[in-house]
């Protein structure tokens, strides 16, 4: 869509509201011009529903020791209401929402928090009110706080009992020594513990705005009506009274290979190698997550082959992470019966010494870049679908991310994908983590 | 089948026109098929299913997981490793899975790679290899997910209360993963290929596709592929009902989980077309259902005391009757508590009943909810799979939001009374529990 057709199809009132700022890949954004909130528009009728999400540009990078878990535990309080939207009046969120057939809910992570909700088009309305009251009207009280720290505590406890869970947060939190990726996002629990509704009012009133936030909207929808809706609710929120804090903290060059061990009561093994990766934005990523498809998806990718069919690993997973600040390129095996960990491990290795040696073949190439092709078709199956990879690309950096993701994939060829092996995948920069589990033997006692 | 465009089939507003107009339904060959074309650019989600009917009294169930995992390790014309080319340099999509009676695959392609998918579905339903070596790998891997299900508290609490609910040769019976294993360790290839051979046949096959697919094309495609299966010939009981046995409860005792899993429930001697269902249904979801609920609005946003907490009506089908479950996640130092208040409130819902206020918010909840599931093509043929398994004819999708406004509020207080218990709940609990 051209900009100058964008602009003569929206009505004056709208044009006056909304500066059009670019379009691409059949989605418009927009700025609203009193206090700066970005807004993507994805109108897509396949179904008479619509997706409404926000998402702030914040997360767990953006806390300080003493605060982890800030982010999410807002999260949680949002949901306690505003004076008009609260369970006393009758009127609790999750009840206005999900009586009309919502799926409606909220997620945290490193870079970002969003609140989103999948409903029937007729009520797109109250999806927008209900989010533009909570952004700046939010109650964190006390009394909400105590009743909601158990809560996110057995949130932590059911965390705590997956190995699994475990073995990932102690790679990022050993590979990550100087930067907020270092902690969970939930959170250490002597934070979530002691985190007072002062201290969480203060990140509330620093990253909860208009400026700090865009607003998306997929599915079924006209498109003036909607931005009519986004500017009679969030128009008369202010701007932010005081710019965001910037996360200036730089991981420190790692100088060496780091291990790391978590025992637990369990069955089977499961190994973690990570290795220093760059930002989501960075064309380095692009060739990374083709790297990342060729070794792991499907029974043809080159871990699949080397390791589970041959019986050493029964999962294998490999994923480069595409956050806002460098990341981690890693794989996750889970040990098949009887194999231990220096074999997969050593077996992980001869691939990506072949990879970092040869490269991809052609083949390997294209069939990577198929299966992300047709992954990214799927993703685009209904509006909740694209919301959540929309939501990703926004923490990134750049919501173009989104569109613009198979052309950067197209580009990619097998000298990239040898060059980021050989820069990326080396020892120095290598964590390595092991699940070892400690043997039980449950028994039932009827 | 009829020659009717997918462009006619179509509307994008919010009046679309009842799904029975809008799918298409044949046979094709012995298969049944459901064809819904949507407004969606290129891509086409399929399911299907058909019935294996395993001896769960001599669990064969196991060996029919066995065969099920092995079904995309190789046909007898093309191995592994071809096949997964042509499938993976589309980026096909495409699984097989079991539930007991059923098995059932799911996938998703782009419109234009389907002649080349089902062709290699119908090989790998009919003619899978059971090479003695992948047998070997399938036997492994079935046994890491048997013992990596004992690391999980959730999994463990369940089947603990299946095992309370259900006889043994009831479909929604869980083994003890240790009886498994020790079971799974005496099978043999050949027990593999003789159920394959016995039982697998295209016994009510029913074949879903949804999305951007023209209907003449696939009903050729299915005709020649899996509707040209035969059926096996093959029954075997099942037991339909839930155990008589009195109330009680089973601990399973885990080191090292801070968090307990505790599952409680009583069989529900109702049927999915039974009259009471959709009451008891909608009741379910008042207490239950969602967040908005009463379990999670006192429990968790009241009392703090949980993450999660919900009721559901579990494996409650057309053939057999299920039971009436909550599940409850209780940090170790909240347990007693935690039972405690959750059985309080249920306590409560049964004695007093619903009022008319969350009568008339839960309807409109499920109804709408109802649309937001429509809204994809995984989700459409989901639901239109699910509902012909049941019998029901494509229009029952468009009349269930119509069943459900109808309900009066003595329909479903009455049906509360009648079925819902909580003084004959087992309970079941898994994890670390407090001495």
């Amino acid at each position: 869509m051209q900009l100058s057709e964008t602009a003569q199809v929206l009505p004056e009132d709208v044009t006056e509201a909304f500066a059009f700022v670019e379009a691409s890949g059949g989605i418009e954004a927009y700025r609203l011009r009193s206090n700066n909130l970005h807004v993507l528009l994805l109108p897509e009728a396949a179904a008479p529903v619509v997706t409404f999400m926000v998402t702030y540009r914040v997360g767990s990078r953006n806390e300080t020791t003493g605060l982890t878990g800030a982010t999410h535990f807002l999260e949680h309080l949002m949901f306690k209401g505003t004076e008009r939207f609260s369970k006393e009046r009758g009127t609790s969120i999750f009840n206005v929402l999900q009586r009309v057939g919502a799926q409606v809910n909220a997620t945290t992570w490193l870079d970002r928090t969003n609140y989103y909700a999948l409903l029937p088009r007729e009520h797109l309305a109250l999806a927008v009110e209900i989010e533009a009251d909570r952004m700046r009207n939010a109650r964190i009280r006390e009394e909400d706080l105590e009743s909601e720290r158990t809560v996110i505590l057995n949130e932590l406890d059911r965390g705590e009992n997956e190995p699994l869970r475990k073995l990932y947060h102690a790679v990022w939190s050993t590979a990550f020594m100087a930067h907020p990726y270092h902690h969970p996002t939930i959170g250490w629990r002597s934070d979530v513990e002691h985190v007072s509704a002062e201290g969480l009012r203060h990140f509330y009133d620093t990253f909860y705005w208009p400026d700090n936030a865009t607003v998306s909207i997929i599915g079924d929808f006209d498109r003036s009506e909607a931005l009519r809706l986004v500017h009679r609710h969030f128009g008369p929120i202010p701007p932010a009274p005081a710019p965001v804090p910037e996360v200036y903290t730089r991981e420190p060059e790692q100088r060496g290979e780091r291990c790391i061990v978590v025992r637990q009561a369990g069955r089977l093994g499961a190994v973690m190698v990570a290795f220093k990766s760059p930002p989501a934005l960075d064309p380095d990523a692009d060739a990374l997550d083709v790297l990342a498809t060729a070794l792991a998806t499907g029974k043809n990718s080159r871990l699949y082959r080397h390791l589970t069919d041959r019986g050493l690993t029964t999962h294998l997973y490999a994923n480069a992470s595409r956050l806002r600040d460098p990341g981690l390129f890693f794989i996750l095996a889970m040990l098949a019966p009887d194999q231990t960990h220096a074999g997969v491990e050593a077996a992980i290795e001869e691939v990506l010494d072949t990879v970092r040696r040869d490269g991809l073949t052609e083949t390997e190439l294209a069939r990577a870049k198929n299966q992300l092709r047709a992954r990214e078709a799927f993703s685009r199956d209904g509006p909740y679908a694209v919301a959540t990879q929309l939501n990703e690309a926004i923490a990134a950096g750049d919501w173009k991310l989104y569109t613009t993701y198979l052309d950067r994939i197209e580009r990619v060829t097998a000298t990239d994908v040898r060059r980021v092996a050989q820069a990326y995948l080396v020892e120095d920069r290598r964590t390595v983590g092991r699940y070892v589990p400690i043997p039980d033997s449950p028994t039932a006692d009827a | 089948m009829p020659d009717r465009t997918a462009a006619r089939l179509m509307q994008t507003t919010t009046r679309l026109k009842p799904l029975a107009e809008r799918v298409e339904t044949c046979t094709a060959g012995a298969a049944r098929l459901l064809v819904l074309p949507t407004p969606v650019r290129s891509i086409v989600s399929f399911r299907g299913s058909f019935k294996t009917y395993p001896d769960f009294a001599a669990g064969t169930d196991l060996v029919q997981d066995l065969a099920v995992q092995l079904l995309d390790k190789g046909t007898r014309r093309r191995d592994r490793f071809a096949i997964a080319e042509v499938l993976e340099n589309r980026g096909v999509e495409l699984d097989f899975h079991t539930d007991g009676l059923w098995v059932r695959f799911s996938g998703r392609a782009l419109r234009d790679d389907l002649p080349e998918v089902i062709p290699i579905l119908t090989e790998q339903l009919r003619e899978p290899l059971f090479d003695p070596g992948e047998f070997e790998k399938a036997k492994a891997h079935l046994a890491a997910s048997l013992e990596r299900s004992r690391e999980s508290t959730a999994a463990q609490a369940s089947a603990a209360l299946a095992r309370r609910l259900y006889p043994r040769a009831h479909p929604n019976y869980r083994p003890d993963p240790a009886d498994d294993l020790a079971r799974l360790a005496a099978l043999t290839v050949d027990d593999v290929r003789a159920f394959h051979a016995r039982h697998f046949g295209a016994n009510d096959l029913t074949i879903v596709f949804v999305g951007d697919v023209d209907p003449g094309t696939v009903e050729a495609l299915v005709r020649e592929g899996p509707g040209a299966w035969t059926p096996a010939a093959v029954q075997a009981p099942f037991a339909e009902r839930g155990r008589a046995a009195s109330p009680g409860r089973t601990v399973v005792p885990m080191p090292d989980k801070e968090n307990v899993d505790v599952r409680m429930g009583h069989p529900l001697p109702v049927r999915r077309q039974d009259p009471a269902f959709i009451p008891l249904y909608v009741a379910n979801y008042i207490l239950g259902g969602n967040f908005s609920a009463r379990l999670m609005s006192t429990v968790r946003d009241e009392m703090g005391l949980t993450y999660g907490i919900y009721s559901t009506l579990y494996g409650v089908t057309t053939e057999y009757e299920g039971h009436w479950q909550v599940d409850v996640t209780l940090s170790r130092e909240n347990v007693e508590r935690g039972v405690e208040a959750t059985l309080a409130e249920v306590r409560r819902f049964v004695e007093a009943g619903v009022t008319r206020e969350e009568l008339d918010e839960k309807k409109t909840t499920i109804t709408g909810r109802f649309k937001v599931d429509l809204a994809t093509t995984g989700g459409l043929a989901a639901n239109l799979l699910r509902n012909a398994e049941r019998g029901f004819d494509v229009g029952y999708l468009d009349r269930f939001p119509g069943e459900v406004e109808a309900l009066t509020l003595a329909q479903v207080n009455e049906a509360v009374q009648a079925y819902f218990d909580p003084g004959r709940f087992h309970i079941a609990l898994a994890g670390s529990l407090p001495d």
